[in-house]
């Protein structure tokens, strides 16, 4: 058995002796800094380096963002050219829902499930580390595309002979976020390099194989998490126990696991057509491009809840904190958002009501449509009944979540009028979509998010960041995005089109464009406040409580940061929102007696997740570089795809290995004492 | 193989199934979707297009008269055998570690894996030269993209096992987590084997209900579509 070789527990892992993995490589457990980093399998490292980075890249699709609003600030504006232009709302796009809200969702998920859950880790610790890396490597495989755009703007491609042989125009995607074949894929006759004529650059390629990398990411993380949450359970902790967010994670998950195979498929067939001729979207010899449509938002509509989800469960979980109430009528607000799942499968031609699908699915999907209103409708109302009579304590997490509220619904008034056919007839493509979905995905899940990560900083560091800077931040986060997309409804049914670079003077539409972009800086300038001071407090902040809001869930019985093993004993729970009870009702969490000397299990640092996921590096980079005709390039992906199996390989030779560590436990139990944890508040 | 966290063959999980196995029954959910939207996508264009395909030398051609429906029975039947082999591998692993009999099995289940990609490459050789390529038609590119992503998914449950079947002499492939790991590779290796039993049944055996197939070979293409 390969779990024989357990050293003595220690106190540190710092303190180990160098163990050997069943392959004789000695495990990564020892380091600290970079290292360290680059091999942690710890749920709440992982989290932190999710947030990190989609932190960062919310800046990048802002600055994108920022960068079209100048551009549409006034008529037959030549701030970007109209080729730049479609690839910053690309960009943007693809950005803002891959690499922005669904990692900052990850972040969460990660760094709260197993401690709500009251485990010690994820099912999987180092798939766990694949998801990331993945996450991170598709990601810059998306944005490399903007190197090879500057590097061929600034002509340094000229000196190289495959220079001419480049496909034209785009470096950067330029599609649109969903890609709408033919446009991203091809015409004619295969040549004998088995290349068909396309319409777009090999952007366009780099968008494919980005994205399907980030769906693997996605993929193996929603696994992770299912087995976490349905699995490692603490004792009594029911499926009807588990935090509304901790619900929400799972409902996401499933969501994921059975949505992006759509997409994964789709890519695989625009991919042949692309490198390889095949037909799947060529019209000019029978393909059909509306099959795009389809598998897209098969994929795009639940992917509009994978969003939204988890946003959900952050504001069930401020809500109660801060009305000192629990969350009104959580089985029903737990069944809404498994209905919004299930419904979410059965509403995507509600985004092609306008591609002549006939009156029987157009009336079927509208009436779907309008009854997925119900469930969050419900949700709505229980948040609500949540505030309701209690003792509100404004907080910034509480302001944002607020908002959201606020925000969301508005998003879902206009999402009903969408659903209604014929009116959206009238508004498809144009600026009054663009209204609707940024306030369902800012006003509503940014916004979210952002209620979350003020939420949960402190538990994360340890440290509260500044209420004052987070209040203006939000206050200009709602002012700017109400000035920037309120106008939007009334430019859309004036009929300004949407993904197109600019207008001509006199239809009416200059002051309010010019507002809109007014309002997009003011709301850049608040999200990069809230985020400044974020990065502010966890290098600065000032040290709080390890229970500064008075929470209800197993992580705020925790202290902050969390220590690695998240528990030194585990819990034992007897009823929903566990650690309020344990504060001010009648039942005391009681604990396992586990731990202690005898120590908890920690799985051991591993390099080859990281190592499986830059095979997936190399490949995506190849793939698109040899769609430019770079020659020799295919042995890059080839070479990628033999890294991706000796990082698998060795991942499984190794072993999992894994330590004991020895918890500080008090004889009694480790948990706060009533009186000292509520006093903190 | 993979990895799980803290003892997990020790300490109970909350539902009772090993991690593992839970998430190989997560995977294969995932990947019903996946088959799901190839084989609708396939399925979709044979309606549109009934009439099969044009060879290089501009001659309409017709699907039933391309397929060889021995030949794939054949392998049909070699790959359920299979998994009748894998069934017997996981059972010697259950009672036991019986490595020996688990051997035996599994390197059935090797070779038999090995005969249906080569009946695969042999078909898309033979349909190649017949003139059907991914390029020169649409049901070209749906069908091989379709046994194409199945033969792949062969051909990595053959890898898995091979590399399973040298581990087993490391001694390291024993106990509980031994025989969870065979049975996870298990489970993969039987959903590949329905899923080629839809294959079989969507692709080739339906375009030989009735005398001209269910696709009413003969009736014109959809004027200006024609493949």
């Amino acid at each position: 058995m390969s779990h024989d070789h357990h050293h003595a527990p220690v106190a540190s892992r710092y303190d180990l002796a160098p163990e050997r993995s069943d392959i004789g490589l000695i495990r990564p457990d020892r380091f600290t800094g970079l290292r360290d980093w680059l091999t942690t399998v710890d749920h709440k490292k992982i989290g932190v380096l999710y947030g990190a980075f989609a932190m960062f890249f919310f800046l990048v699709g802002g600055v994108e963002a920022l960068a079209i609003r100048t551009q549409l600030a006034r008529p037959e504006n030549d701030f970007v050219t109209a080729r730049m232009y479609n690839q910053l709302f690309t960009m943007h796009g693809t950005t803002m829902i891959f690499l922005g809200v669904m990692p900052l969702s990850a972040a969460f998920f990660n760094f709260l499930v197993p401690l709500q859950i009251g485990a010690r880790d994820v099912a999987f610790p180092r798939l766990n580390a694949f998801s990331l890396w993945t996450f991170v490597f598709g990601a810059f495989i998306l944005n490399a595309s903007w190197l090879f755009e500057f590097a061929h703007l600034a002509g340094w491609f000229k000196s190289f002979d495959w220079y001419n042989a480049l496909v034209y125009r785009d470096f950067a995607p330029a599609n649109g976020w969903f890609s709408y074949a033919p446009l991203s894929g091809t015409f004619g006759q295969a040549d004998a390099a088995l290349r068909a004529p396309r319409f777009t650059g090999v952007g366009t390629d780099f968008w494919i194989i980005g994205i399907q990398i980030l769906g693997i990411a996605s993929l193996a993380a929603s696994f992770n998490f299912i087995c976490t949450i349905l699995n490692m359970r603490a004792k009594g902790m029911t499926m009807m126990r588990l935090p509304a967010f901790t619900w929400m994670t799972l409902v996401t998950s499933f969501l994921i696991i059975l949505a992006f195979p759509a997409i994964t498929v789709a890519l695989i067939q625009l991919m042949f057509d692309r490198q390889f001729g095949a037909n799947f979207f060529n019209p000019t010899a029978g393909g059909q491009p509306i099959l795009w449509q389809h598998l897209f938002w098969i994929f795009g509509h639940p992917e509009v809840y994978i969003l939204v989800l988890p946003a959900m469960g952050i504001v069930s979980e401020v809500l109660p904190t801060f009305a000192g109430k629990s969350l009104y009528g959580y089985p029903i607000v737990v069944f809404s958002g498994a209905v919004i799942g299930f419904l979410g499968f059965a509403v995507w031609s509600h985004h092609m009501f306008t591609t002549g699908l006939g009156p029987v699915p157009t009336a079927a999907f509208s009436l779907l449509t309008m009854a997925i209103a119900v469930p969050t409708g419900v949700k709505i109302f229980n948040w609500l009944g949540t505030i309701w009579g209690g003792r509100v304590r404004f907080t910034p997490p509480m302001v944002l979540s607020l908002g959201f509220i606020w925000m969301f619904m508005c998003g879902g008034f206009s999402g009903i009028m969408h659903a209604a056919a014929p009116a959206d007839a009238q508004q498809q493509d144009s600026y009054f979509v663009i209204a609707h979905f940024h306030y369902v995905l800012l006003g509503g899940v940014l916004l979210g998010l952002m209620s979350g990560l003020y939420f949960w900083f402190p538990k994360i560091f340890g440290r509260m960041p500044k209420a004052s800077v987070a209040y203006w931040a939000s206050g200009l986060v709602i002012l700017g995005f109400n000035l920037a997309f309120g106008p939007m409804h009334y430019l859309g049914l004036a009929g300004q089109p949407r993904r197109t670079h600019t207008y001509h003077a006199g239809f009416g539409w200059e002051t309010w464009n010019f507002v809109a972009t007014i309002g997009a800086f003011i709301l850049g300038i608040g999200v990069f406040i809230a985020f400044a001071n974020l990065v502010w407090t966890v290098f600065r902040g000032e040290k709080c409580a390890s229970d500064p809001w008075d929470g209800r869930t197993l992580e705020w019985s925790l202290p902050s940061p969390v220590p690695e093993y998240n528990f030194a004993r585990s819990p034992v729970i007897v009823c929903r929102d566990a650690f309020f009870v344990h504060k001010h009702g009648p039942h005391r969490i009681a604990y396992e007696q586990d731990g202690g000397e005898a120590g908890v299990h920690m799985p051991s640092q591993s390099w080859m997740p990281l190592l499986a996921s830059c095979g997936f590096l190399l490949a995506g980079l190849g793939m698109p570089m040899s769609a430019m005709g770079v020659p020799h390039v295919g042995w890059v992906v080839i070479a990628g795809l033999g890294v991706l199996f000796i990082g698998i390989w060795l991942w499984a030779l190794e072993g999992p290995g894994g330590y004991m560590l020895k918890t500080p436990v008090s004889p009694v139990s480790s948990a706060p004492a009533p009186a000292e944890a509520s006093s903190a508040r | 193989m993979s990895d799980s966290a803290a003892h997990a063959h020790e300490a109970p999980t909350s539902t009772g199934i090993d991690h593992k196995k839970l998430i190989m029954w997560l995977f294969l959910a995932s990947d019903c979707m996946f088959f799901g939207t190839l084989i609708s996508t396939h399925l979709l264009y044979r309606k549109l297009y009934p009439t099969g395909f044009t060879d290089a030398e501009g001659h309409q051609r017709f699907v039933q008269r391309l397929f060889d429906i021995e030949l794939t029975s054949f392998s049909t039947f070699i790959l359920l055998m299979s998994s009748f082999l894998m069934a017997l591998a996981v059972s010697a692993m259950h009672k036991g570690g019986q490595l020996k009999s688990f051997r035996r099995n599994v390197l059935g289940v090797i070779i038999f894996g090995l005969i249906f990609l080569g009946c695969q490459v042999y078909e898309f050789t033979h349909f190649y030269h017949q003139g059907l390529t991914i390029q020169n038609s649409v049901f070209g590119s749906t069908f091989y993209v379709l046994t194409g992503t199945h033969g792949t998914h062969v051909a990595i449950g053959v890898l898995w096992l091979v590399l399973l079947y040298f581990y087993s002499f490391t001694g390291r492939l024993g106990g509980h987590m031994g025989a969870l790991d065979v049975e996870v590779a298990g489970l993969y290796w039987h959903f590949v084997d329905i899923v080629w039993i839809i294959i079989f049944t969507a692709v080739y055996l339906v375009e030989y209900l009735g005398p001209d197939g269910i696709w009413g070979n003969g009736l014109p293409p959809v004027p200006g579509l024609t493949p």
